[in-house]
């Protein structure tokens, strides 16, 4: 049996955290979600993810700070980020930064199944 | 030496008086004088003494008492003679008086004049008991209180003498040894000068009687001369003070004597009088001389004219004003006095009573203010002519309740209903502030603002002195104003929703975001053999409710942004802020600031407009996140709290932790078109101040003990339905 790769979700909104990872879960990935980056950095999944899903704009420690910090640790982990804000600026700044992809909300199934495979692709 | 039976008080003679149990004919002896030997008759003798009584009479009748009393002594060749008369007081004679006394004695007894006897108790009172002459002899036996009167009488012949058919007193003749004894001659000459002393006694009666006139008149005199010499001084010194004029004068034109407050009044001197040429015809001018012939004509056929105004002509040609009243000299008919005020300073204050009058209807017209007094025992109403042109009514026509109520708006409760209420509320006497509206015949509306004071007049009666003012312009200013500040609220509003386009968007991608995984999922989970149903049915609840969420930021932007007038309703400002924050909060993250809401519990609604308080909220959070955007050494924070204030109000306050102000915190702060920001524009904190201070709170701003600032405001906490203006003083 082929495990499954671990999608890990990185959002500050409850409604994300609940639709995202059941999407993700009948496209047949393995999920976990975090509130914060804070809760993230203290799991024991940075190693096990395969792919990040991470909000942009979050409380204390927003998702490029996450970015930043996995930098730091040397954590090669694909990132793709989602955000709520209509400024487009960001998305070029994001993927220069090592971001595979940056999608705005409201997304689709598909454009957000390209951003994992993507991700996927990557390893 | 006095009697020792000198009676001191009737009372104190009567309890003196030893009880002696010796019968009165036992010293009585009277039937005696008819067995005795009877000497003859001296008739010439007894004639001279008659002729000189009776010219004492005539010409010295106070003595006319102890004359007969010697002339008893001379014919009856007796050792003492004497009278006794009723008296009251021991000295005068009075037919009705309870004892007897000695006016006059001649002889051995002499020196016990003024002395006297009891009526009761006595030989003169067995005397006039019996009504005739008796003979005691050693009477002191019965009488022992005549023992101390020395030497003891051996026989008292005793005669009594009548008044009118009255007996009034005795004569008395004593011996006091037994060198002779008293006969029928001496009987006879006794009862003869009896008679005599009844004339004798009318003589000094009429002398007393007189005397008592003659003192009467003295003393009435006396209090004339000296309510007269009263009388004069004060006049002198009216006449002397100058406190008005006076003048004497004859009905023939002349002034014959003034004071100098007179002539001061019509600037004359002394000379000028003494020449005769002052003269009260000349004095006075053509118009007012109908006004002295009416004097002169009460003058004549009453004495006296009663005071009137007129003027007279100064020396100088100028005129003064003065009140003269008058009367006759008692039986002169042609002269008298008169006093003569001057008016001059009273002419001035009613000058300067009707300009000041005339001012304040000028003031009243200008200002638009009329006033009104109310007595409430008698609803007499009383309307400054202002406040008839304000009401649009025929200036002086009665003020009814019901024509106050033709034109007061039908909706309002006029000024005076008004009053009624509150003097039932309070018992009368509170002072308040009313606001109603008029509305005119052509329906066009007035809008009034009345203080009224309440006051008690002289009879301690309940007044109202109310002012109203016709705030009609103002009222109409104050709407402009309103919807002015409407309109520059909204723009700032409208303004800001460009800044805010960002924090929308976020607010709006979220829930479409939700919406749109939930639905693919959905599609999913049924596509599958066999369908997830539950879960199907569970990303379909999930997406109504992402639905919700998005018309939700709808609604609210709406009501943000929607231009609409002022409305007041009760406001939670804890959810007023956290509907702010649910629409800024994106932007503020996104300026990576911490925010941190400290909202009190159970906090009390206010009363005000919900949009326009959001919108201080906004601006403040706003200009809170802007002050730190340049900040990087310390964290970006903002606090924003609620609580109770002093005084009975709610406090919102936004702390930042940004670069603050330079001490002094800028006055013009709150002014429209000041900024320290580059970007703006100076409207915010001045549309903040205007709406804060429509809700009757303050705004301010102080600087943090740490770095930053804190925008705080403060506005009362609210009762639904009180109007801002209304207020008891």
């Amino acid at each position: 049996m082929v495990s499954r790769s671990l999608v890990t979700v990185v959002d500050d909104d409850e409604s994300v955290r609940e639709s995202l990872p059941d999407m993700l879960k009948e496209l047949g990935f393995a999920v976990e979600a975090f509130a914060s980056a804070e809760e993230f950095l203290a799991s024991d999944c940075i190693d096990k993810t395969k792919c990040l899903i991470l909000d942009i704009a979050m409380p204390g420690m927003s998702g490029p700070d996450l970015q930043r910090e996995l930098t730091r640790r040397r954590q090669e982990i694909p990132i793709v980020f989602i955000t709520a804000h209509a400024d487009e600026t960001i998305r070029p700044r994001v993927l220069a930064q090592g971001a595979v992809e940056c999608l705005f909300k409201p997304f689709s199934e598909t454009e957000l199944l390209e951003a994992i495979h993507a991700t996927l692709r990557t390893r | 030496m006095r009697g020792p039976a000198k009676p001191k008080t009737d009372a104190a003679l009567e309890t003196s008086i030893p009880y002696s149990e010796l019968p009165l004919e036992s010293i009585l002896c009277t039937e005696e004088l008819h067995h005795r030997h009877s000497r003859p008759p001296d008739y010439e003798k007894e004639n001279r003494a008659l002729v000189k009584l009776v010219s004492t009479l005539a010409e010295s009748p106070s003595t006319i008492l102890q004359t007969l009393s010697e002339t008893i002594l001379d014919i009856t060749q007796c050792d003492s003679a004497g009278l006794s008369l009723l008296t009251n007081d021991g000295k005068t004679p009075d037919v009705c008086g309870k004892s007897f006394y000695w006016p006059a004695i001649a002889g051995m007894w002499g020196p016990h004049v003024g002395g006297g006897t009891p009526r009761n108790f006595g030989p003169c009172g067995d005397v006039l008991d019996q009504n005739r002459t008796l003979l005691f002899r050693h009477f002191e036996r019965r009488y022992p209180y005549l023992l101390p009167v020395i030497p003891a009488a051996e026989e008292c012949l005793l005669v009594p003498f009548y008044v009118a058919g009255e007996a009034v007193g005795t004569i008395w003749a004593i011996m006091h040894s037994d060198r002779r004894k008293f006969d029928a001659e001496d009987d006879r000459v006794m009862a003869s000068l009896g008679k005599f002393a009844s004339s004798a006694y009318q003589a000094l009666i009429r002398i007393e009687d007189l005397k008592f006139q003659v003192s009467e008149r003295e003393k009435a005199e006396a209090e004339v001369r000296e309510l007269a010499r009263g009388l004069e001084a004060k006049i002198r010194r009216l006449v002397e003070a100058n406190v008005v004029g006076i003048v004497m004068w004859n009905l023939e034109g002349a002034i014959t004597g003034a004071n100098e407050a007179f002539l001061r009044m019509v600037q004359y001197d002394r000379e000028d009088l003494a020449s005769g040429r002052v003269r009260w015809t000349d004095l006075t001018p053509a118009e007012w001389r109908g006004h002295d012939e009416r004097a002169v004509a009460q003058l004549k056929a009453t004495g006296i004219f009663q005071p009137f105004e007129k003027e007279y002509f100064r020396k100088d040609g100028g005129r003064v004003s003065v009140l003269l009243g008058g009367a006759l000299f008692e039986g002169s008919g042609n002269e008298g006095v008169a006093f003569v005020l001057d008016l001059s300073e009273q002419k001035r204050a009613e000058r300067a009573l009707r300009r000041s009058e005339a001012f304040l209807a000028e003031g009243q017209h200008l200002s638009q203010i009329g006033s009104f007094s109310w007595r409430v025992a008698t609803d007499e109403i009383t309307w400054s002519e202002q406040l008839y042109r304000i009401y649009e009514l025929e200036i002086g026509v009665p003020v009814t309740l019901e024509l106050i109520r033709t034109r007061v708006h039908p909706e309002d409760v006029s000024l005076i209903e008004k009053m009624k209420m509150v003097g039932q509320a309070s018992d009368g006497g509170n002072d308040f502030e009313w606001q109603y509206r008029l509305m005119m015949p052509d329906h066009s509306l007035k809008y009034m603002h009345a203080v009224a004071h309440a006051t008690r007049d002289q009879d301690g009666q309940l007044e109202y002195i109310a002012v109203v003012q016709d705030v009609t312009a103002r009222r109409l200013t104050e709407e402009a104003r309103d919807k002015a500040r409407s309109e520059l609220a909204h723009v700032a509003r409208v303004m800001s929703l460009g800044t805010l386009t960002a924090s929308i968007a976020h607010e709006l991608n979220q829930p479409l975001s939700g919406i749109v995984t939930n639905a693919s999922t959905c599609m999913r989970m049924l596509a599958t053999d066999p369908p997830n149903v539950d879960g199907a049915r569970e990303t379909a609840r999930r997406t109504i409710r992402d639905g919700n969420r998005a018309s939700d930021v709808i609604a609210r932007l709406r009501a943000l942004f929607s231009n609409r007038g002022a409305m007041t309703e009760s406001v939670d400002l804890n959810e007023a802020t956290r509907e702010v924050l649910a629409l800024s909060s994106t932007e503020i993250q996104q300026n990576r600031v911490i925010l941190r809401a400290e909202l009190a519990d159970d906090l009390p609604p206010v009363t005000g407009d919900r949009v326009q308080l959001q919108q201080v909220i906004l601006n403040l959070l706003r200009n809170a996140s802007d002050a730190m955007s340049g900040v990087d050494d310390r964290p970006r924070q903002i606090v924003i709290r609620t609580g109770l204030d002093d005084g009975d109000c709610i406090r919102l306050s936004v702390q930042d932790s940004g670069v603050g102000f330079e001490a002094p915190i800028p006055d013009k702060l709150f002014d429209a078109f000041y900024t320290t920001k580059s970007g703006g524009m100076g409207i915010g904190l001045s549309v903040s101040r205007s709406i804060i201070e429509s809700h009757r709170g303050r705004i301010w701003a102080a600087r943090n003990d740490g770095p930053g600032v804190t925008f705080a405001f403060s506005v009362p906490r609210g009762r639904l339905g009180e109007e801002p203006a209304r207020r008891n003083l």
